[in-house]
């Protein structure tokens, strides 16, 4: 706001803007002297990095606006030269109930197989997760014992290691 | 450019050298009524009712202008004489020898009115601080940031290669890796095709020089599991994490066989028939994974069992849904905590992060300070968290009060204001807005110690322990209970690749909020030759994109200065410039430099 200087300004009005140049006056110089003390200080010692980066990030979403790279391409061949269906199609055997089950269809199954979530039926007991192991082929195996039976946990591809070769340590059966 | 550091790793603070006005003044030794500039705090308050710190005044007196009587925004009382000048005639005091260094008298800064600059004392800045401390507050600051923490001490890195009995016992217990690269021929899943296109893709990444990383391997959806690929992606190259589980620190077979132990002794106490319990280990579960992924097969893998295990400890999260990568990570720790948790060893806090790996990794503290608006008097609390959730709101919160943060913009100012009113935003001003005091509502109104009844109050965030690696969590989902509805906010947050924390530290903000004053160095800090420990390295980023409930999660890995995208079981190579533009939801930071301290345990071999 300037001073008017058309000549018909009232000294109440000259007061007025004469106050309003103290307030700003005020005002600018309390934000300079702490920038002062912080500069002369050096707490403002990463504000280049910080604007290199902010300048990089800028750059980035120009070059890429629509965020493409976010897109879901399932079609790509990936470091190792693999490609993979949309949907995994790896089997195993389920820790829970001993069926083979398709790897990208593992989640639902398990939901039903432990008896959590909505769709499922109540809890499954022991006695109705047996009754229905029964008609499953091997033989029947206990609900909750992952290492139960040492065959089964190696014929889990994934958990075959170089780990596993550890002669020390035995399963015990319980 | 080497700097000493305090335990937090903030910098203590280095005043520049006198003018030679203030040099002489000094050396002179005289103030107003005698014994130097720090007794000056007998002519300095805060300004009522907890304002900045001004030079003292009878109620109802307006400092004037000894020359031209104007009262006025600039006026400088002379340290000899305690004459009070306008700028404009400040010079002409100044001419007189002796009369050159005066103190604004509504900001309490020395100024040197020769040179015509703001200039700084140790001394009288301790005069300022004195004069800060309300009666209230009862116990003046401390004199060094952290002086009073108790430092661990920090030893040498040595380091260590293996002996000859060393050597022997690695021989025995270990089997080589055969390292597989380009598996296009193993995999049963590639098309003739794409033969061209494989054998570009693979080598692209991989230079002559360097050979693909270890550890990178593809995590297969198991069904709407891409926040758990996502988030045991950033886990399983945590640095400090995965040498921990691959140092066999953790070991699947052996944890297995204990709490085996542990169940049938048990068992045939209870006389039950033996099911052997839930023997589940997140833990054990994470092992074999860290096993398989650097195993250097390249296949992807398949977390079956670990969703298993997962399911059962957390049977609140176990459906077919879409969760939270958050959430799990929260869940992962504390999996992982229950389990490492020794229960023979006296239980340490949380804190010092001594009781599991979980948190020894990505435990710190946060400070919070509560002070009284009309007393004046702080309450102090520390809490631990394993990460830092970070609102992002563009709209402006009128309860925040405008901290004496300032944002010094150069010759780019423009574009950045410009950003800031479109609604984008930097995780500094996250973090500045995670620091920054804020008003209670009269609704909130808190005890008082000192007032002996509820006043509203002013609380301030501040990080007091930086942990090893620092998990920042974007809040993007809002759920509103009010209005019974939750919805994504999209809104793009800058992240740096290089972070210091320095300036949201405990130290800095109490310094800041003394108005970055500075005390006498007391010698206290003898590590001269460290660096900063607030200095951080993004290695991993969880990004979300799509909607709501139907999103995606995927995380980007930096290894070896490589970028690499992890989408379920495609890893593809990025460069830096997708990562910076992609949709930050958690943030994963590592300390660059590691310190070593001296172990109090002696280590049974």
């Amino acid at each position: 706001m300037s001073a008017l200087n058309d000549g018909s300004s009232s000294p109440r009005s000259q007061h007025a803007s004469r106050c309003f140049e103290d307030l700003l006056e005020s005002i600018i110089v309390d934000v300079a002297s702490e920038c002062h003390r912080i500069a002369r200080l050096g707490l403002d010692r990463n504000l280049e990095e910080e604007e290199e980066e902010l300048r990089l990030s800028a750059q980035a979403r120009v070059a890429d606006p629509s965020s493409s790279g976010e897109s879901n391409s399932k079609n790509v061949v990936d470091i190792f030269g693999q490609t993979h269906p949309a949907i995994a199609s790896e089997t195993f055997n389920c820790m829970n109930c001993g069926r083979p089950i398709t790897a990208g269809r593992f989640a639902p199954h398990l939901e039903k197989c432990m008896g959590k979530g909505r769709k499922a039926r109540t809890k499954a007991t022991r006695s109705s997760t047996i009754a229905r192991n029964r008609h499953s082929r091997g033989s029947p195996v206990t609900v909750y014992a992952p290492y139960s039976n040492a065959t089964n946990s190696n014929r889990v591809p994934n958990g075959t290691t170089a780990g596993e070769e550890y002669t020390d340590y035995t399963f015990e059966e319980p | 450019m080497s700097s000493n550091s305090a335990a937090d790793g903030t910098r203590p603070l280095r005043l520049p050298p006198p003018c030679s006005h203030l040099a002489a003044y000094r050396s002179c030794g005289g103030a107003a009524g005698g014994g130097g500039l720090r007794s000056l705090h007998r002519c300095l308050r805060r300004r009522p009712p907890l304002g900045r710190p001004e030079v003292r005044r009878e109620p109802g007196e307006v400092p004037r202008c000894a020359s031209c009587r104007r009262g006025g925004p600039r006026l400088y009382a002379c340290l000899a004489c305690a004459a009070v000048s306008c700028l404009h005639h400040a010079p002409d005091h100044a001419s007189t020898p002796g009369h050159e260094i005066a103190v604004d008298v509504d900001r309490a800064e020395l100024f040197c009115a020769a040179c015509l600059d703001q200039v700084y004392d140790h001394d009288f800045d301790a005069a300022v601080v004195i004069a800060l401390t309300t009666p209230a507050a009862s116990r003046p600051p401390p004199p060094q940031p952290g002086s009073r923490a108790k430092r661990p001490r920090r030893v040498e890195y040595r380091p260590w290669a293996p002996d000859a009995p060393e050597w022997a016992v690695i021989g025995r217990r270990s089997s080589p890796l055969i390292v597989r690269e380009g598996n296009a021929s193993s995999s049963s899943t590639i098309t003739t095709a794409n033969s061209t296109a494989a054998a570009a893709a693979a080598t692209s990444c991989a230079t002559s020089s360097a050979p693909l990383p270890w550890g990178l391997r593809g995590l297969n959806n198991l069904g709407n599991t891409c926040f758990m690929n996502s988030v045991l992606q950033a886990l399983l190259h945590t640095p400090l994490l995965r040498n921990y589980f691959l140092s066999d620190r953790h070991n699947r077979m052996v944890c297995q066989q204990k709490s085996r132990k542990k169940a049938y002794s048990k068992e045939r106490s209870n006389a039950r028939d033996a099911t052997v319990g839930l023997q589940f280990c997140l833990a054990c579960d994470l092992d074999a994974m860290y096993s398989a992924v650097f195993s250097g097969d390249r296949k992807p893998y398949s977390p079956a069992k670990f969703l298993y295990s997962w399911w059962r400890y957390a049977s609140n999260l176990a459906n077919y849904q879409q969760h939270d990568a958050h959430e799990f990570f929260i869940c992962m720790l504390d999996g992982i905590h229950e389990k490492e948790q020794d229960p023979c060893k006296r239980p340490s806090h949380v804190s010092s992060g001594e009781c599991c790996i979980a948190h020894r990794v990505f435990s710190g503290t946060l400070r919070s300070d509560v002070t009284c608006t009309m007393c004046g008097f702080t309450s102090t609390t520390y809490d631990p968290c394993v990460d830092i959730s970070l609102d992002l709101d563009s709209k402006q919160d009128p309860t925040k009060v405008t901290g004496s943060k300032l944002h010094m913009n150069g010759g780019e100012a423009n574009s950045m204001f410009a950003s800031q009113t479109c609604g984008t935003s930097s995780l500094m001003e996250c973090l500045e807005r995670f620091t920054r005091p804020e008003k209670l509502g009269a609704d909130q109104k808190l005890f008082c110690q000192h007032c002996q009844v509820r006043q509203e109050s002013l609380k301030q965030m501040s990080i007091r322990k930086i942990p090893l690696v620092t998990c920042f969590h974007i809040k993007r989902f809002e759920h509103s209970s009010m209005r019974k509805m939750s919805r994504k906010v999209d809104q793009y947050l800058h992240f740096p690749f290089s972070l210091d924390l320095a300036p949201y530290l405990s130290s800095s903000i109490l310094r800041a909020r003394y108005g970055n004053r500075v005390f006498a160095s007391s010698g206290d800090d003898s590590d001269t030759s460290i660096e900063s420990i607030s200095n951080l390295e993004l290695f991993a980023v969880v990004t979300h994109s799509g909607k709501l409930d139907a999103g995606h999660y995927l995380t980007y890995l930096r290894l070896n200065s490589q970028w690499y995208r992890c989408d379920d079981a495609w890893i593809t190579c990025v460069s830096e410039r997708v990562v910076r533009a992609s949709q930050a939801y958690m943030l994963f930071y590592v300390q660059k430099i590691l310190y070593y301290k001296a172990s109090e345990n002696v280590v049974n071999s």
